[in-house]
Order: C-alpha cells, then structure tokens, then sequence
C-alpha cells in the first residue's frame, strides 16, 4: 500500500493549514497546547467556525450533507487540526450517533438532527453501561416498555459520558425481555421528567461522568432508532467506530510531539532527557508504535470502505490506548520536579482562563490528563475484553 | 533484645498501627486530604505520636525504642497499606545523622524533641531540573549559610526541620535547617497526592547546621531513606493486590466472577511476583543492613527499584481490574496510584537510583 | 568524618559458623578433591555412553562418601542427611560441570517414590543399585494429549492374571534410553472421571514390548525420547499405591522436589557474563555498557536475581527451622525462564552478526546462544501459563478456570 500523498493532497493539506493559520482562536489553541481536555464551549464555537468555512462534517460522506472527503483527507484535516492545537469534533455527534441515525433512523430523526450536529449545536449523552452491565452488555436490565405511542423507560444507567451537559440522551433498554439481545436504541430527552443526572467524579477530579436515572420516563416511539429489537447490533457496530477513533491517531499524534519537546528542554543541570539513550531508544519505539498505527488504520479505512467483517476497531483500540498511557508515563518523566504540581483546569483557575500558572508550558495538564488517560484501557470495553474479540475474531480461538 | 521478643515487639507494631489507621484512613478522610493544597491529617498524626511512633527505630541511647530499621520497615509497611502519609522516616534519619556529627549541640537541641514527635523532621534531597538527588547538589553551603532551593519534598510544608546536602566548595555537606526562619521561604502548589504536604524550599542566607561531610555518607543516609520508603511500597503494592483480589472475586460478568478469566488470574499474579520480588530485595538489604555486611547500600538501591516497579504496576493494574469504577474519584484505587508515583519520584528518578546500584554492584563502563 | 562513618555503617558483623557452614566446607573441600577428575575438560567432546559412564563412577564415588543421595534413608544407600544439607551440597556441586543431569530425576523424584511406597524385598533390591548410580530410573508421565494436564493421560493398563497389561506411548520421557527402571501412571478405568481412574506402576524398561525412539531437540541434548508400549506385562506387586488412587502418587511424585534447587541462572550463563560482554562491544563509539537501555536490563536482571536470592535463603531458614517455606517460592521458574531468555537475546544483540553463529560444542550454562535457542525452561515441569494459573488459584484464592471435562468420565472425553 503506498502511502505518500499526491499533489492534490498536498495541496488540501496546505489549505487546511492556512485555515487553520486565520480561523483557530488561540485561546482555544493555547488550552489545548497546554495539555488541558477541550471545553464543551470551546469543542462547540469550534465545530461552527469548521462549518462556516464550508466544511460542514469533515468525516461525513456528501449524502449525509458532509464535507464527502475521502478518507485520506480526512486523516489530513484532523492530523492538521490536532497538531495546531484545535479541538476534535465532538466523537459522539460525528462518529457515533450521527451515523447511527443517519444509517438507520427515520427521515424524521435524520431531519431533526442532521443540521445541529454539523453546526456543533448537540451534545450526546451516551446511556449503555449499568451498573452490572459494562464490558458485558447482554446483562443489562434497564426497559422499556411500549404503552400506546410512547416508551416508559426504567432503569440505571452508569458512566453516561456528558449526560450533565446533553441536550439529548441515548438509551440502550431491553424491549423485549425474554431475548438475552432484545434491546432498543431510543433517544430521551435529558429534561424529561423521571430523569435524575448524579455527577460522578473522576480520578483527575473531572467531572464528564454520570448516573443516570430513569423512572417511568416517556418518550414518543417516534424516537425509536431503527427498527425495535435490533439495539444490540446498532449498538456493537457503534462500539466499533468508537474503538476505531479509539486509536486516537491524530492525538497521540500531538502527544507524542509534546513529549519529544518536552525532552529535548535543557534542564538544570545542564543536560536534556532525549540525550540519555535509554529514554531515546524508549521514545523511539513509542514513535515505531505510533507508524504502525497510522498505516494500520488507514488501512483499517481502505477496508472499511471496501467492507471487511473483522472487528479491526478492537485490535486499534487496545494498540491506541496502550501508546496513550505509555506516551502519559513518560510524558510524566520527562516533566521532572515539575510533575508534582498539578493544575487546576481553566475554567476553575483562580487566574481565570486567560492567565496561567508559573512553570513551563507544557506542564499544566500532564498530570490530570495522566490521571484521565487510565480510562482509556477501560471505556469501551475494557482491552481484556477487546483481546477476547481479537482471539476469536482474527485468530478464531 | 532476643529474636523472638523482637519478632513479638515487630507484631505489636503491626497490630498498634493496624489499629490506628482503621479509625483515621477512612476514605472520607483520605479524599478531604487529596481535596486541600497541603493535606495533612494532624489528628492522626498526634495519634501516631502518641503511640510513640517517632521513636521506633531512634536508639536507645538517644532516647527512641532501639527498635532500628527493621521497627521502621515493620511501620512503613502498615503505613503504605492503609495509604496514609506520615513523616516517620525522616525522623531516624535525622537522629542517625545528629547521633553521627562531631557537633553536639544540634543533637543537644533537636534529638528530644525529634524523638517525643513535637518536631517534624524532612528529608529534601531533590533539587530543581535535576533528575538524580544524588549527584552534586547546586545549593550552596558556606560555613552555616545556605542559598539556593531544593525541590518540592514529603512534609516540608508542615515540617520544622529540613534535611537536605549543600554544596560546600566542592564536597558534599548535609545540613540539618530550622525551617521557621526569614532566610526560609516554602512554596506550596497543589498536586499528584496533596496527602504528601510538599513544599518547595527556598533559602537566603539560612542558618543551618553542619551535619557530616562526604558524598559516601551522603549516599548512605539516602540509602536508609530508599529502604524505610521500599517497605511503604510494599505495604502499598499489596493492598492494591488485595484490592483487586476482592473485586475480581465479587464483580461478574459474562457470568462469572472476573477473577475466574485468566486475563485477570495472570495479572494479579504478574502483581505478586513483583511484590515478592520487591520484598525479597528489601528483606536482603534490611539484613544486610543489620549484620554489617558493606553491599546494603546496593541492596537497598536494588530494593528500591523493585519496590517501584512493584507499586507502580499493581496500583496502576488495580485501577485497570475495577474497570470504570477504577477511574472514579470515589473508589480508592486512585489513592494508591497517585501514592505510588509520588514515593517513585520523590527520592529520584527509577534512572537514578539504576546508576547507583550499578556504580555500587562495580557495574560501570570505565571500571576494568 | 571517621565517627560520623562508623555511626552510619551497621552495627555488628556476626559471622554465621553453624554446624552446617560446617557442612559446607567440608563439601567444599571433598569437592576441590574429586570433581576435576569428572568435570569440565574430561567431558569436553565425550560421546553419550562414555559421559554417561563417567557420571556413573562420579555417582558411585558420591555414594560412598554419603553424598549419593543425601536424603535418602542410610538402609538403601542414601546419606540420612536433611534437605538443607542436600541443598547446599548441591549448590556446591553446581560450581563444577559434573555428568550429573543423568541422575537429577531418577534420584529427584521416581526413586524417593519407589522408596515410600514400594514393598520392602524390592526396596532392598532396587535401592542401593539406584543410589550408587548403576540403575537409572525414569518418569513415564507426559502423553502426545497429557501435558500440563496429567489427567488427560490415556495409556491403558487393563488386568491379566496377577498383573496387567500396558498399551499406549509416552512422551518427553526424559533418559529413558539409559534407564534400567521406570514410574509410569496409566488408566486402568475410562469409565470414572479423568483423575479418578489412573494407576501408578513402577517397571523394568527392558521389558518386552518397550520401544524407545529419541526426540531430537533445538540444540543437542540427547535426553528426551518417545516411548511405547506394546502389550508389556507389569506384575501387580509392582503397584505403587490403590488401583484409581495413582493421580494421588504422581501429584505426590512431583511435589517432593519442592525445593530441588536450581541453579540461579536456569543454565544460562551469569549476569556477570552478560557486563563483560557489555563492556567489550562499542555502541555509537562507547562500551555498550555504557548504553542506557543496556543498562536498564541489567539493573532489571540483578534486581529480580537479587529478589529470587532472597527468596531462596529466607526459604532455606524456614526448611532448617522446621517451617513450611512460603509460597513465593514457585515464582522462581517463571522468572528464571523469562530471565534466561530476555538476556540471551540482549547478548546476542550486543554479539552483532556474530551472533548468528551457535558452537556445535557449546553448552547453554556458557554460552548465551545455546540459552537463548532453548527455551525448555519456560515448558518443562509446567509452562509459564499453567504455573501463572497455578498460583492465581493456590496462593491467591481465585476461582479455578472453566473446566468443561469435571466430573465427566473419561470414555465420553476421549472422542
């Protein structure tokens, strides 16, 4: 497989560039050089400048109303975004649920959210995991149950990435209870009576996580996605682009860049890290990782589009996740005495979002994206699960 | 003292710790601890005092237990356990160092006080941008004046004393610095585990008192530090090995406990065998260190690289067996993980510590 | 300076001189006397039958001097020695390059079982024989579907008159081409659960209907063969244990060289090998010792030695205090095989091309290609897998695995 560009590419990417030279804000960039996660606010002002300029859904294809690039331009636009410093497009509007309800919702739902999520406009709150439902999906208990033409949905959902912020939810609920895999996709209204958000806390003291509770919630069937019964098999293929963006290329991409700065910074002593060749030969082979990432999912691109049945979103997830920590860990080893300060995130600094802390540049956030960045052998489906899939999947054990 | 009464004295330890620390590392305390810039928990502290803890391992002579090394790796080992942080190494430190200067009077002035726990000692070794405490340090020292800055250290920001090794025409000098003084200035910033009360240190024309002179005396009380600290690593690493054991005994999935998978079998095993390993090293060198046998300081070096690699990889395999629930602030796996990082970093670098037990086990690339 | 550096160093120096230091030394010496004649050089180049032959005098001579079998009881030829004694022997004897691999499971684990269970006319008769080296005996254990899972063993053994009679083959046997003797489990009932149908025999291997075929390995070794059975007639005396009870002896077969000892290295040459050599090859202009991710594995390789060290003293001090010796102990294999071949590999890195080349006449205890090219250590006697399960479920309490052959009778297996 070749990959080098041909002058078209070229070319697109120096546009992306020069847009992203006027367009980007720099506090919005600034943010991000320091190692923060991206404000909704700032995910959101951005996704609207992307449209704006005529690039409404860089990752959709023309019929959905999309930019309709190819895949290579794609990988172009968002390795070009990451590096300077912009926010991604919101995975759950882009990746997950758009697609889901542009592939197989109703004209109705496709007209309803189709232009919000390419202005930036929705924010999706993902209800799949339950309590004694995570890596295992089949033993979820929440239901709904069909009474005229509406759904009454009870149950207990955990880890519901942004349900404090959504403006609309996403359930995962067993219609059909004699049938270990008879669950519905359906879309709930945060707001709608019943509906009870309890913040959960992370290790890094952020707040992206949730219980959400429902009791005898309503919801108009009209909200079903897809055809009753067939939740599970939206939901796997979900999973799948999930853990496909999982490997997380053009942010790994960008952390990797910062570590290898961080590194190369003259220390007291007079020394830099880079030049101790063990820390070289390990950054290295995280840079090696990192190539046969990229090569892998942009074939893993090539052959979606060609339609291949094996899960190869599993196989990136676990190698993108797993170059996540190690990159956190030296990144974490690389900052020296700076590591034991941590720094709160800029919406709750005392200096306010405009001014920072004393210390280097790139210290801020290292440590609470270190914390965060644990998750990501675990959301999912945790890598001891995604392994048993490769196992049987790939090497049909 | 016989070897049975000591092994009884060692068990009571255990047990009067154990005790202790179920009434205070409760999770409520132990996160309003991580939730403050300095988080240090007095109450406890003035407990430990209490039950004499400061005094374990000072001899007896100076008015402590005589209880050594082995009483402190016995404390250090519940201590890491219940993930509480409490500034009982430097103190044996400290008086090792007073007991061993040819001066008098610091020891005359500071020992008791030391020992009764109305004085908390600190070890800062570490300085700003330098990776390895235990290269030449840039602070300088003349005569008792000191200027420079150390490095954020354990306690320093509740600390009364500070040990820490100056520069001093070219040798090394460790000094013993009354931190209550204008020449003094701490810096506190919130960060990994606030629970360790760090403060960076800042001296202009400090007054500070001459200790003992010489890098090899100074390798040797790091030595002694990285031991003591190996033992909270260890307390540390097995309570992550029995945290994850409980959850993978009690959490099912795909209809079984997760323990029942050997993805997670052979992790907590991979846990294990670090930890004994780490214990293994850390008992060699703790008799080592007692019988007089002159490789303890490479034993403890060797002790303290495994004592990371241990913590390190079961704290942050302990998250990884809780799945989501892991990664919440609630849970107490994060405790340990950020514990764990902070005993690795704060005496130096794994790459430090590596060049020591090498230059110690006659390892290097110039010696024939 | 001079009382600050006496205050910092220990406290006291106690030199250990106990009964078996004692022991120690006087192996020490016996050794310097007789090893040279039978190590090292002599064997170099040596063909099988004539090293074979040079291990069997060196046994003989053992035995004489009660070094034989140290824990074996006096009545049979043994030394009525304790297992402390047998393992600082050993360690001893390691320091040579003895012909004594022919021995180490006959006298290890088939003969100390014969001797607990057998009826004593055959003890008196095959004992002393065995000791002094002029029987060898092996272990018929592993089958082409019984690996790590004995149980699944199916070599039969059905009744005839007043024995029985064995058809099936064997596998891995290890020197069962010079055994005069053997311990063999079979199945003498398929219609009960795997573990409760085996019987434990011990035969003579010049037995009709024995056929012996070697296994050629990666590199040289000469021990391991295939070996089957046509129809060979065991006479029921020759039972070890009850009839279905032969699971129970062959797990206690396996379980009393619990601390045979191991050299510290798993036969690979010493991590002070790996720095010599480290410190001889240049990278980017410098001795490669000087490297950082060399030295990374080097620190990494004493640490885990000097954990495993550790290990085995305390385990030692709890044999002589008559304590059972915690369960740490079994991390050691795993580690050791890992070990042995990670810093083979780092060798042969450092070796460059010329690492390519393997000596026809080299041997794995000094020669990193031949401890790298064989990887047994981390098979044999339970593979790193099994041994991970093993204590996942023994020293941690977890649940055992899945397993869909329990309680199932063999016949309905073995389709």
């Amino acid at each position: 497989m070749d990959f080098s560009l041909d002058p078209a590419d070229e070319a697109f990417r120096d546009e992306v560039r020069q847009f992203l030279r006027e367009k980007l804000p720099a506090d919005i960039a600034e943010r991000s050089r320091r190692g923060y996660h991206p404000l909704l606010a700032d995910v959101q002002a951005w996704t609207r400048i992307v449209y704006d300029h005529g690039w409404p859904g860089p990752n959709w294809p023309a019929e959905w109303g999309g930019c309709g690039w190819t895949h290579l331009r794609q990988f172009i636009f968002e390795e070009e975004c990451a590096l300077a410093g912009a926010p991604q497009l919101d995975v759950a509007s882009f990746r997950m649920f758009g697609p889901l309800i542009m592939t197989f919702g109703s004209d109705a739902l496709k007209n309803r959210y189709r232009d919000p999520i390419l202005r930036g406009e929705t924010c999706w709150g993902q209800g799949f995991s339950e309590p004694n439902a995570g890596s295992d999906l089949g033993a979820l208990t929440t239901r709904a149950v069909r009474e005229g033409d509406e759904y009454v949905i009870n149950g207990r959902k955990i880890w519901t990435t942004n349900a404090h912020v959504a403006n609309v939810l996403c359930v995962l609920a067993r219609t059909n209870p004699e049938s270990r895999r008879g669950f519905s996709m359906i879309i709930v209204d945060p707001k709608a009576p019943g509906v009870t958000i309890r913040p959960i806390i992370d290790i890094g003291e952020g707040h992206s996580l949730n219980e959400t509770i429902f009791e005898d919630v309503r919801t108009p069937v009209d909200n079903l996605i897809g055809e009753e019964g067939q939740g599970w098999h939206y939901a796997k293929s979900l999973l799948d682009n999930e853990r496909a963006s999982s490997a997380e290329i053009p942010a790994n991409k960008f952390n990797l860049m910062k570590l290898r700065q961080m590194a190369q910074r003259k220390r007291g002593d007079g020394t830099r890290l880079i030049d101790d060749p063990g820390f070289a030969a390990r950054l290295a082979r995280l840079e090696i990782d990192l190539q046969a990432l990229e090569f892998l999912t942009l074939r893993a691109l090539t052959e979606k589009a060609g339609g291949t049945r094996l899960p190869v979103g599993s196989l990136l997830k676990v190698r993108g996740s797993e170059l996540f920590q190690k990159t956190g860990e030296m990144q974490l080893e690389a900052l020296g005495d700076y590591v034991s300060y941590a720094y709160p995130p800029p919406e709750q600094s005392p200096h306010g979002i405009a001014a920072w802390p004393p210390g280097p540049a790139f210290a801020p956030g290292v440590v609470a994206d270190f914390m965060y960045r644990r998750a990501t052998t675990i959301y999912g489906g945790a890598n001891e699960v995604q392994r048993q899939i490769i196992a049987r999947s790939f090497l049909e054990l | 003292m016989s070897s049975s009464d000591a092994e009884e004295a060692l068990c009571q330890i255990r047990d009067q710790v154990a005790r202790l620390q179920h009434r205070y590392a409760t999770p409520e305390r132990l996160k309003a601890l991580l939730d403050q810039t300095v988080g240090f928990d007095r109450a406890l502290w003035q407990a430990a005092v209490e039950q004499g803890q400061p005094a374990i391992a000072v001899p007896e002579h100076a008015g402590g237990m005589g209880m050594g090394w082995p009483g402190l790796a016995a404390l250090m080992e519940e201590v890491g356990k219940a993930v509480v942080s409490l500034p009982l190494i430097a103190t044996p430190v400290v008086a090792e160092a007073l007991l061993a200067s040819d001066d008098e009077a610091p020891a005359a002035r500071y020992l008791a006080p030391l020992v009764s726990g109305e004085l908390i000692a600190c070890v800062a070794f570490a300085e700003p941008g330098q990776t390895s405490p235990l290269q030449r340090p840039e602070l300088a020292c003349s005569g008792d004046t000191l200027n420079g800055s150390k490095a954020a250290a354990a306690f320093a920001a509740v600390a009364d004393l500070a040990l820490v090794h100056a520069d001093a025409d070219g040798a090394s000098q460790l000094m013993l610095v009354p931190l209550d003084q204008p020449g003094v200035t701490r810096r506190t910033q919130p960060g990994l585990d606030n629970a360790r009360a760090h403060a960076a240190l800042q001296f202009r024309d400090a007054k500070a008192y001459p200790l003992l002179r010489g890098d090899a005396a100074i390798g040797k009380i790091m030595a002694r530090v990285a031991l003591a600290t190996a033992f909270e690593q260890i307390g540390g690493a097995s309570a992550c090995l029995a945290c994850a054991r409980g959850y993978a005994l009690e959490r099912k999935a795909f209809g079984q406990p997760i323990g029942r998978f050997q993805a997670i079998k052979h992790k907590l095993v991979d846990m294990y065998w670090r930890i004994e390993i780490a214990r293994g090293c850390a008992l060699d060198a703790l008799d080592a260190l007692e019988g007089g046998n002159p490789l303890w300081p490479a034993l403890a070096a060797a002790a303290r690289l495994a004592a990371i690699e241990a913590y390190d990889f079961a704290a942050r395999e302990n998250i990884q067996t809780h799945g989501a629930m892991g990664v919440t602030w609630e849970a107490m796996p994060h405790h340990y993980y950020r514990r764990a990082r902070c005993l690795a970093l704060e005496l130096g670098s794994t790459q430090a510590w590596r060049e020591y037990l090498l230059a110690e086990a006659g390892f290097d690339a110039a010696a024939a | 300076m001079s009382s600050a550096s006496a205050l910092l160093e220990p406290r006291t120096a106690v030199p250990a001189e106990d009964a078996l230091e004692r022991y120690r030394l006087d192996a020490r010496a016996w050794l310097a006397e007789h090893a040279p004649r039978f190590s090292g050089a002599v064997r170099r180049g040596l063909p099988l039958e004539r090293d074979v032959a040079l291990g069997r005098a060196w046994q003989a001579l053992k035995a004489a001097h009660g070094y034989g079998a140290i824990t074996l009881p006096k009545r049979y030829g043994g030394g009525g020695g304790t297992e402390l004694q047998k393992i600082v022997f050993t360690e001893e004897e390691l320091r040579y390059d003895l012909p004594v691999a022919y021995f180490s499971i006959s006298l290890s684990n088939p003969v100390p079982i014969f001797l607990r269970h057998a009826p004593e006319t055959f003890r008196q008769r095959l004992g002393p024989p065995a000791i002094r080296g002029e029987h060898i005996w092996c272990q018929l254990f592993s089958e082409p579907a019984a690996g790590s899972d004995l149980a699944a063993l199916r070599l039969r053994a059905e009744r005839q008159g007043d024995g029985w009679v064995l058809n099936g083959q064997k596998l891995w046997t290890s020197w069962a081409q010079i055994a005069q003797w053997g311990v063999i489990v079979t199945r003498t009932d398929p219609d009960v659960p795997k573990h409760a149908g085996l019987t434990y025999f011990f035969l003579d291997m010049r037995s009709p209907g024995i056929s012996v075929r070697p296994i050629r390995r990666l590199v040289g070794h000469p021990d391991l063969n295939e070996v089957y059975f046509d129809n060979v007639y065991v006479p029921d005396e020759q039972r070890l244990g009850e009839v279905g009870g032969g699971f129970r002896v062959a797990i206690e077969t396996l379980m009393i060289e619990r601390y045979g000892i191991t050299d510290e290295t798993a036969s690979s040459p010493a991590l002070e090998a790996l720095v010599e050599l480290a410190r001889r090859a240049r990278l980017n202009g410098r001795p490669a010792l000087a490297d950082g991710e060399v030295r990374a594995a080097i620190a990494r390789a004493y640490v885990e030695r000097q954990g495993l060290r550790s290990i085995q003293k305390r385990a030692m001090e709890a044999i002589a205090a008559g304590r059972e010796p915690g369960p740490e102990g079994a991390i050691r294999k795993l580690l050791l095989g890992r070990m042995r071949q990670q810093l083979g590999a780092l060798a042969l890195d450092l070796m460059g091309a010329d690492g390519i080349r393997l000596d026809p006449q080299g041997e794995s205890s000094r020669d990193f290609a031949h401890a790298w090219l064989d990887p047994s250590v981390r098979i044999a006697g339970g593979t790193d897998e099994v041994l991970l399960n093993t204590l996942a479920e023994r020293v941690l309490g977890l649940p055992q695995d899945h397993r869909p052959d329990k309680g199932v009778p063999f016949r309905q297996l073995e389709s």
